[in-house]
């Protein structure tokens, strides 16, 4: 779950040596990630290999595998139905393949999930982005838990006032001009609202002011504190 | 990847762009455990993205979203994370942008928004094709499940996008939303 | 000496708007101390950003600024102002905005920390921090850069007992260094040992004095009957996999006419509780909690009951005040002329036909209200409802409460600091981990 996630974000922050380390991963991840689409067949046990590494090194990391099996033996029934329909039964194996060159394109991705913090990964695409919008993407995580508690209480406001928006009501899509009345009209002027105040809020401590900024020292010498 | 065009947003527009983003991202990790279909992703894109170009009013919001979407998608880990999610939300919102700024004189807004979200399905669908192409798979069996995801992401996407319109017009017409742009006249 | 002086100054949000304030002149000098009183959504706020230079739309009128003058302005809500993880970085924010260097950074950092009187670690993560210590941070964080003046938008509102205390030595030891301090305060009472000049704005116009109403209407005594309608045996209560937030050592029980307040400091568990009244909190071990007889499921008890929950204009969607009152009514199959009445009963009857979101805080908070209360719920819950409700506003608020009180209704009321003069049948205090029941005969009630 997402929400469970942005917690991360309020460990200790990245210290430069670790941020490194991270950005060697996520290059690693995205070499072995479109190795998968482009190498050539004979390549992929050695690819495989390589993977299985990772695989035992997230599961190490506490990652569950559930989602990715999941996915992945979705993808191949999908798959192989779609083969033994149009193909009859004699290239079934092709299918089998390409399901397993896309598992091989996922695994990086979910190593990756399980193995670098959220805010290493959040610290390295940020120096990438414009001050801006690098400040957006940090706020926006750090209002994540707000704004889904705000989703679900707002929802449930609305259904104990006697909206039609039950779970099971919302199956019947006459429901659902109710839903986007209710529950998303609500919330638009909530997030509106935050983005006006959370704009104020930084302009008030000078955002925007230089065109570079400059960061705290996360790492400083013992007696400084 | 920066977004160049963008860099005139105000604060606050976006910061609203952002937390539409990372609420279309925590939605469909959220959905993706109920409903098995492939297609309600583009549910999520088409509403998200269309509500940011309709409050803020300017071209160029479209694609911030998705790229905020990207970004916020790779850093929770959102699917199976890495890289390749970045793709999934950033080549619908290219799409959508693209189709926009090329329809803008065309029929009335609410076709416009609806022929805006087709694209980003054609989008979104043409990008697992290409996948499916690479890792090899026939082009019968690539095609199949093209045409499935567009027809399964094209109903969503237009659902998505049909929901847009009374929506911002109710926060317009409570006063709501102040921006000053040619597209207030048409909401 | 002169730091900043509005003459003759209106502002509004949009040519086409109504004025927010009009002709209005304020003078503020170095080492003073005012206080803005005034009904929610007067342009309180308003005017402590345009004092701050943050208010972006034109306005009209003369102001002046001295040269080089610096305002911090520390905002209400602290979920929109703590943009970071730890206290350093968070006083820091600022600095790294102006493009100082890390070496200038830390020494202002730690003595912005030291004027606010908070001495913990740079490293110390926010989320830890007790409301007062959060709301002291934030002025750090405006302190780090010597602002002459210093605005603060409702401290009281958000602070214990201990927080307002704590904040008033802070305020003392500023004006006495020279910083000018503007606070805006629903409650003067609670800073007036370092207020020296008082305001009032309602109606756009800004004067000397304190803004007051009277208060006519109290909350009635009333006789309840046998009719169980919430009981619990002795539980804890407590998040999956955290600690107990607090526990219950008796049984409760809530019977029908019964006014019960809970009260206790923010993040107690009076709202956690409420919404596990409701059948609305998700991820808590099982309660021994019955409402109506049964486990609280959220929508399973229709009309039977309601909540008002802090906050309340979020709930609001309706392109009127009438559809909006009536909402409710019409998905329980009620009769719709109830709308009408209650609202001409409270004297918003003018306000049926306008949008709920042009309406002041104060007047959305009652249409919300009413929107509850017009269906007649035998259970109502209100969290926090008096936070940010205007004086002007409470008879109205007493109203509603003694009308469903009248009909057998039940109502279960939160609020972070105990009621005066309120004639309740039960209070329930949460303090250390403890939820203390206390039965009051209405006597002693009144004594209170």
């Amino acid at each position: 779950m997402p929400i469970s996630h942005s917690s991360l974000l309020s460990s200790t922050p990245a210290s430069i040596r670790s941020l490194w380390l991270s950005a060697l991963a996520m290059l690693l991840a995205l070499a072995l990630s479109s190795a998968a689409f482009f190498a050539p067949t004979h390549f992929l046990p050695w690819l495989a290999g390589i993977e299985l590494v990772l695989l035992v090194h997230g599961m190490l990391n506490q990652g569950k595998i559930s989602g990715l099996v999941r996915y992945i033996v979705l993808q191949l029934l999908f798959t192989i139905v779609l083969y033994l329909a149009i193909h009859g039964g004699n290239k079934v194996s092709e299918g089998v393949l390409a399901v397993a060159r896309i598992l091989l394109a996922i695994v990086p991705g979910w190593w990756l999930t399980n193995t670098v913090s959220t805010e290493a990964i959040g610290a390295i695409l940020g120096k990438m982005m414009p001050n801006k919008w690098a400040f957006v993407v940090v706020a926006s995580i750090n209002l994540l838990p707000y704004m889904a508690n705000e989703v679900r209480e707002i929802y449930q406001l609305q259904r104990l006032r006697g909206a039609r928006i039950a779970p099971k009501q919302l199956l019947n899509p006459r429901n659902w001009g109710e839903f986007s009345y209710c529950v998303i009209f609500p919330l638009l002027i909530q997030l509106l609202k935050l983005a006006r105040q959370t704009a104020v809020a930084a302009k008030a401590r000078h955002f925007g002011y230089h065109a570079k900024r400059t960061l705290w020292p996360s790492q400083r010498s013992e007696h400084d504190n | 990847m920066t977004t160049n065009h963008s860099r005139g947003f105000k604060l606050q527009d976006a910061l609203f762009i952002g937390f539409c983003a990372t609420l279309l991202v925590a939605l469909k990790s959220m959905l993706r455990l109920k409903l098995g279909l492939a297609g309600h992703s583009m549910l999520l894109m088409s509403f998200f993205y269309l509500t940011c170009y309709c409050t803020v009013g300017r071209i160029g919001a479209i694609t911030a979203c998705g790229v905020m979407a990207g970004a916020v998608a790779a850093i929770l880990g959102i699917g199976n994370g890495g890289p390749l999610i970045f793709m999934k939300f950033f080549a619908p919102a290219l799409a959508m942008e693209i189709v926009l700024v090329l329809v803008q004189r065309f029929t009335n807004l609410r076709w416009r928004l609806v022929i805006v979200a087709l694209a980003g399905t054609l989008a979104w669908a043409a990008k697992g094709l290409i996948e499916d192409l690479l890792v090899g798979m026939s082009w019968q069996v690539a095609l199949a499940r093209f045409s499935w995801k567009v027809l399964q992401g094209g109903i969503f996407a237009v659902v998505g996008a049909l929901l847009v319109l009374p929506v911002v017009r109710r926060l317009k017409a409570h006063d709501l939303v102040h921006s000053e742009s040619k597209l207030d006249q048409e909401l | 000496m002169r730091l900043i002086e509005l003459d003759g100054v209106s502002f509004n949000f949009g040519s086409r708007q109504p004025w927010v304030f009009r002709d209005i002149t304020f003078r503020l000098d170095s080492g003073s101390c005012h206080c803005i009183t005034g009904p929610t959504g007067s342009g309180k706020s308003t005017l402590l950003q345009l004092l701050a230079g943050l208010q972006e739309r034109p306005f009209e009128g003369g102001v002046f600024r001295r040269q080089g003058m610096l305002a911090g302005l520390v905002m209400q809500d602290p979920q929109v102002q703590l943009l970071r993880q730890t206290v350093g970085a968070e006083v820091a924010f600022a600095l790294e905005n102006l493009a100082l260097t890390s070496e200038q950074m830390v020494p202002m950092v730690q003595r912005a920390l030291r004027r606010v009187g908070l001495f913990v670690s740079l490293d110390c993560p926010i989320n830890i921090l007790s409301l007062g210590q959060k709301y002291r941070l934030m002025m750090a964080a405006q302190l780090v850069c010597n602002p002459q003046v210093l605005l603060l938008d409702e401290p009281w509102a958000q602070l214990d007992n201990l927080g307002v205390q704590e904040l008033t030595m802070v305020i003392r030891g500023l004006v006495a260094e020279g910083i000018a301090v503007v606070m805006c305060e629903h409650n003067p009472a609670a800073f007036e040992e370092v207020v020296d000049h008082y305001w009032q704005l309602s109606d756009g116009v800004l004067m000397s004095g304190i803004y007051r109403t009277e208060k006519r209407i109290p909350l009635q005594a009333q006789a309840h009957s046998d009719d169980v309608i919430i009981e619990a045996e002795p539980f804890e209560y407590r998040f999956h996999g955290d600690a107990p937030l607090f526990a219950c050592e008796q049984p409760l029980q809530v019977c029908a006419g019964e006014l019960v307040t809970i009260y206790g400091n923010n993040g107690t568990g009076k709202s956690s509780l409420m919404k596990a009244i409701a059948g609305m909190q998700g991820n808590i071990a099982p309660l021994p909690l019955k409402v109506f007889g049964e486990r609280p499921k959220v929508g399973h008890y229709g009309q039977r009951l309601g909540l008002l929950m802090q906050r309340p204009n979020r709930q609001l969607f309706e392109n009127t005040v009438l559809d909006e009152v009536a909402f409710s009514l019409r998905r329980f199959g009620l009769p719709q002329e109830q709308a009408q009445a209650l609202l001409e009963e409270l004297g918003l009857g003018e306000l049926a036909e306008q949008s709920p979101h042009k309406l002041s805080y104060g007047q959305q908070h009652l249409v919300a209200l009413a929107s509850l209360v017009c269906y007649q719920p035998q259970l109502l819950l209100l969290d926090d409802p008096l936070a940010g409700l205007d004086s002007e506003y409470f008879d109205r608020f007493c109203m509603m409460i003694n009308r469903l009180r009248q009909q057998g209704t039940a109502v279960l009321l939160s609020s972070h600091r105990p009621l005066p003069h309120t004639p309740v049948s039960q209070q329930w205090q949460i303090a250390d981990g403890l939820l203390l029941p206390s039965t009051c005969t209405q006597d002693a009630a009144y004594a209170y």
